[in-house]
């Protein structure tokens, strides 16, 4: 048999370089202005579409879709070619797939400023960019498949079952969590409502974390760090234990991000339980790494790459030992809602995945370009202020954690909250605020001269775009080797190897969704429970556009230090026609699940005009375009039918009626801020969004019987 | 051994009759555990060094008695020790191979120029993924089958429980229990001055700095839309009106700080600031200053 001549595609690998490098910079900006209005709320630039709300989900997608999106193409299009010897399966599918990937994150850019949003957090973006997303991630599934199905190497190297792991596993997650009813080309309401809703979020949001951030990485780590430090793999058999058990355990501890709330018990303990079993198939990776690297310590010294590999896995190491730390529910009681989340997810982004992705990027881009590296004093330089750039931003926010954590629980001896005022924790951390965006602005830095560097190498370089190789075709029948364990079976077999993965990462689902969605006894209902009227339904997707609950959570955990402060705690049956669930994930400002009633209209709207009048010092920013701005009545009806769909009891034919009772609502609400001298028509939104939030938690205040048991 | 024998009946007695002593409490319940646990350890550590002294006197026997055999056993014994050195134990627990046998362990194929080492899984990592597996099974357990492990309810309960004990046994001692029945007026000037600054903190942004109205109405004129008695102004302040949009302070603000700040708002009554609200509610007289040098605010 002859050896067979093909080449490799590397200008779509050069294209996702670029990409990441061009996103990354958007991305990190775009982080950079939200740090800063978290101490100066005037760096909104005065203006909707650059307040907080909105932009914090730009910065987070931009982030993790565009920015480690396309690296994850990059590294997976550049080794899996040569993993399998062969070229892309399909050129146009790779053009497809790159410029599909790039409207998507254009489309992001445009709605997600204009408060186009679903509120899921990491999956803001509204139906038609999810129907796309879905696409584009087919063709990228097509492409792979294709190519391993023409490959020119027997066995999947684990790598590969990595990425194969990623593409079956983020294909079930973003399709379950985009169940939405659409209402208009940009809206929609999810299918599950409040707890059932949040499980299902958090479950995507949890395992978006582990297939997206984690898996993918991990499989390029595998080849790029042996290729790097031109060493060996340090185990063969530790890669086949802790690829299976990561993506098996890794499903189930989503519930972790919902201790203390609504959640049945069950639930919970099953995500503490699971994400204790998720450190060592986590480290399994690190240790795979780092032991990779034994007998090229000396190399570490002088290669800046390698460098970044180094801290990359270590942050990755610290990052999954904490994650399982901050499930444990005494250290999550504290932990969760304050900054010490943000620390620990910045840990992971900037460490291990910012820094794995520089590395590649160091070591692909002058080889792609048959030159050296422009400059390694610029290259050192990026790791240094990168790194310093982490310990910034990591040690601020952890000391604002705690911090924060800790005064919110304080009480004093007459049996009173220390610190009523939510507010006079805010200010304790503001210096750290000021810290965290030092370090931020460090590591973008970095990142800038990396773009400089990189773009250089491409100068002088000259892209082999087709680069040749050949390689033995494969024999038509394989002949079983000596020493062949049981597990080259399905290294040699990609569908069974994807069927597996998908029916061990299913497990996990159905036993954690099917009962919270289907047995009723597990979200008691409450007779007492209405759905909103249609003034407050209005007032809540304003709620939703402006992006509230990125800073507010609602949902009162069953702690004294929490029903104390805002009162009686969340109950299940409270949220069933929560359609998107709103419980947050982040107290920047207090909660408000039982804000109805605290203060009156009059507060909330000068409150709304300018937070400091109402609360001197307060971070928040002014929506005074709520005062202004007319609320589009034109969806009450389509909006009213949409959740009859969905099962919210409004009596038939109600949608028609719907306005003259969401005029008569905001009449009222209009005439008593006229009793205290504020004119302002009915027909502004402002109305709406006082309308709602003088709802929240109010209804079991009438009645605390609990029926269905 | 009959020393031993005596030792542990002399403890045992002891231990009895400590139980016994309990009537006349000289010796507290906790004083008799301490006792309890002292005297299971003495005896647990004399069985271990009585272990130990039998041991060495047994290998002093064989040495006297059978001294080829003792012989043989001590070559054997140094031999399995140079054959163990310490860093080879450590090797073994990380599971690693010297850098010099890496040929014997790699797997022939390559990808693309990647080789794997057919190293086993390290044997404290697969200790630590079974202790987690354990820590898993126990914890579901404890919480959902034997009950060990309060849910978040029954959590909160004791919570609130502990809280309104401790709450009750601090009120008791401390003279901060005033209420709306109780409270009286005051025109000591520590008791106004420490109004003045719950005002400006806490009511400031609704009634205006000098409080003159704002959100909320003019609290220096003679109108009064609650009552302008200082228990009616200390109701006021503790449970709010939230229909008209004040906050309830009773979970903010101490007793004493409520009492504090109603006088200090009877305090400006007449003051007559710049900007002032228009008259809100019923007028009143004022109410006759009783006993204006008294430093009682507080009466039990």
């Amino acid at each position: 048999m002859q050896p067979e001549k093909f080449y490799y595609d590397n200008k779509i690998v050069r294209n996702f370089g670029i990409a990441t490098i061009v996103w990354g910079i958007i991305g990190m900006t775009v982080g950079l202005l939200v740090a800063i209005q978290l101490f100066s709320p005037a760096a909104n630039l005065g203006n909707q579409y650059t307040t907080f709300g909105r932009i914090r989900p730009l910065h987070t997608n931009a982030v993790i879709f565009a920015f480690v999106g396309n690296a994850i193409f990059m590294g997976v299009y550049y080794s899996l070619q040569r993993l399998l010897k062969a070229r892309m399966f399909s050129d146009v599918l790779s053009k497809i797939h790159f410029w599909g990937w790039q409207l998507i994150i254009l489309s992001a850019v445009l709605t997600l400023p204009l408060g186009f949003t679903t509120s899921h957090e990491y999956a803001e973006l509204e139906w038609p960019i999810d129907i796309a997303i879905t696409l584009i991630w087919v063709v990228f599934g097509v492409n792979m498949f294709g190519t391993i199905f023409k490959r020119r190497e027997r066995h999947l190297y684990v790598a590969i079952w990595f990425y194969i792991a990623t593409f079956v596993t983020i294909a079930v997650l973003h399709i379950v969590n985009s169940f939405e009813l659409p209402i208009s080309g940009l809206k929609s309401y999810y299918l599950f409502a409040g707890v059932q809703d949040a499980l299902v979020q958090w479950w995507y949001g949890h395992n978006a974390v582990a297939f997206f951030l984690t898996t993918p990485y991990l499989g390029m780590m595998y080849y790029f760090l042996p290729k790097m430090a031109n060493r060996p793999v340090y185990s063969y058999k530790l890669s086949i234990l802790h690829f299976w058990a990561l993506i098996f355990i890794y499903i189930w501890a989503g519930p972790h991000h919902l201790l203390y709330t609504t959640l049945p018990g069950w639930a919970q303990s099953l995500g503490v339980a699971f994400s204790i079993m998720l450190i060592a198939p986590s480290w399994g990776g690190m240790i795979n790494g780092l032991l990779t690297l034994r007998g090229a310590w000396d190399k570490v010294r002088d290669d800046v790459v390698l460098k970044f590999m180094v801290v990359g896995l270590t942050a990755y190491g610290m990052a999954t030992f904490e994650g399982p730390l901050l499930s444990l529910k005494q250290v999550n009681a504290v932990g969760h809602f304050t900054d010490w989340i943000v620390a620990h997810v910045h840990v992971g982004a900037l460490g291990w995945n910012g820094f794995l992705t520089f590395a590649i990027l160091y070591w692909l881009i002058p080889r792609i370009y048959k030159t050296n590296l422009f400059s390694k004093k610029m290259a050192a330089f990026h790791f240094w202020i990168g790194t310093l750039g982490i310990l910034f931003y990591a040690i601020p926010m952890y000391g604002a954690g705690f911090t924060q954590g800790l005064m919110l629980k304080e009480f004093t001896p007459e049996g009173m909250l220390k610190y009523p005022n939510f507010l006079e924790t805010t200010m304790r951390i503001i210096p750290m605020h000021v810290m965290r965006s030092i370090g931020g602005s460090f590591y973008l830095l970095g990142v800038i001269v990396m773009a400089y560097n990189l773009a250089r190498t491409m100068l002088q370089g000259s892209l082999v775009s087709n680069e040749a190789a050949e390689a033995m075709p494969l024999e038509p029948v394989y002949v079983k080797q000596n020493g062949d364990i049981w597990h080259k079976v399905i290294e040699r077999k990609p569908i069974r190897l994807m069927v597996l993965s998908l029916i061990v990462i299913l497990i996990g689902t159905f036993i954690e969704l099917m009962p919270t969605m289907t047995i009723s006894s597990n979200i008691p209902t409450i007779a007492s429970v209405k759905p909103y009227t249609p003034l407050e339904l209005q007032g809540r997707d304003l709620y939703i556009r402006e992006g509230c609950s990125n800073c507010h959570s609602q949902t009162v955990r069953p702690f004294r230090s929490e029903t104390e402060r805002y009162g009686d705690y969340s109950k299940a049956g409270e949220f069933v026609y929560d359609h998107p669930f709103l419980w947050g994930s982040k107290r920047t400002g207090p909660d408000l699940h039982r804000e109805g009633g605290k203060y009156g209209n009059a507060w909330h709207y000068n409150h709304m005009m300018d937070p400091r009048l109402m609360s001197p010092g307060s971070i928040m920013p002014n929506y005074d375009w709520l005062l202004n701005q007319d609320l589009d009545t034109t969806t009450t009806a389509a909006k009213i039918t949409a959740m009859r769909r969905l099962g919210v009891p409004y009596a038939p034919g109600y949608a028609l009626k719907a306005n003259q009772d969401l005029n008569k609502q905001a009449q009222e609400i209009a005439d008593n801020l006229a009793k205290d001298h504020i004119k302002v028509k009915p027909n502004k939104e402002i109305v709406a969004i006082i309308a709602y939030l003088q709802r929240l938690g109010t209804d079991i205040k009438v009645n605390k019987t609990a029926n269905n048991q | 051994m009959k020393l031993l024998k005596y030792i542990i009946i002399c403890l045992l007695v002891t231990g009895a009759q400590t139980v016994n002593a309990a009537d006349d409490s000289l010796i507290t319940p906790a004083v008799r555990d301490y006792l309890g646990y002292g005297a299971i350890i003495l005896i647990m550590v004399t069985i271990i060094v009585a272990m130990l002294m039998i041991n060495r006197a047994f290998k002093l026997v064989a040495k006297v008695f059978l001294p080829a055999e003792y012989a043989a056993m001590e070559v054997a014994r140094k031999k399995a020790k140079i054959k163990k050195p310490k860093a080879q134990v450590i090797q073994k627990l990380l599971s690693l191979k010297p850098l010099s046998e890496e040929k014997s362990i790699l797997i022939e194929h390559d990808f693309d120029g990647i080789h794997e080492l057919d190293n086993p899984t390290p044997a404290w990592f697969m200790g630590l993924f079974y202790a987690s597996i354990i820590f898993g099974i126990v914890y579901l357990l404890s919480y959902h089958v034997f009950g060990f492990g309060q849910l978040q309810d029954e959590e909160y309960k004791t919570e609130m429980l502990v809280a309104a004990k401790e709450k009750e046994a601090y009120l008791a001692k401390a003279a901060n229990r005033v209420d709306e029945t109780t409270v009286k007026l005051s025109t000591e000037p520590a008791a106004l001055a420490e109004g003045k600054n719950v005002f400006k903190q806490s009511c400031a942004p609704c009634h205006g700095d000098k409080a003159q109205g704002m959100v909320g109405p003019n609290l220096t004129d003679d109108y009064w839309l609650h009552g302008g008695k200082i228990s009616d102004v200390f109701k006021t302040i503790k449970y709010g009106v939230t229909a008209k949009g004040m906050p309830t302070w009773e979970k903010q603000l101490s007793p004493k700080q409520i009492a504090d700040v109603a006088n200090y708002i009877k305090s400006i009554r007449g003051t007559n600031p710049s900007g002032a609200k228009e008259a809100q509610g019923t007028k009143e007289d004022d109410e006759p200053a009783v006993a204006a040098n008294t430093a009682m605010v507080v009466q039990n």
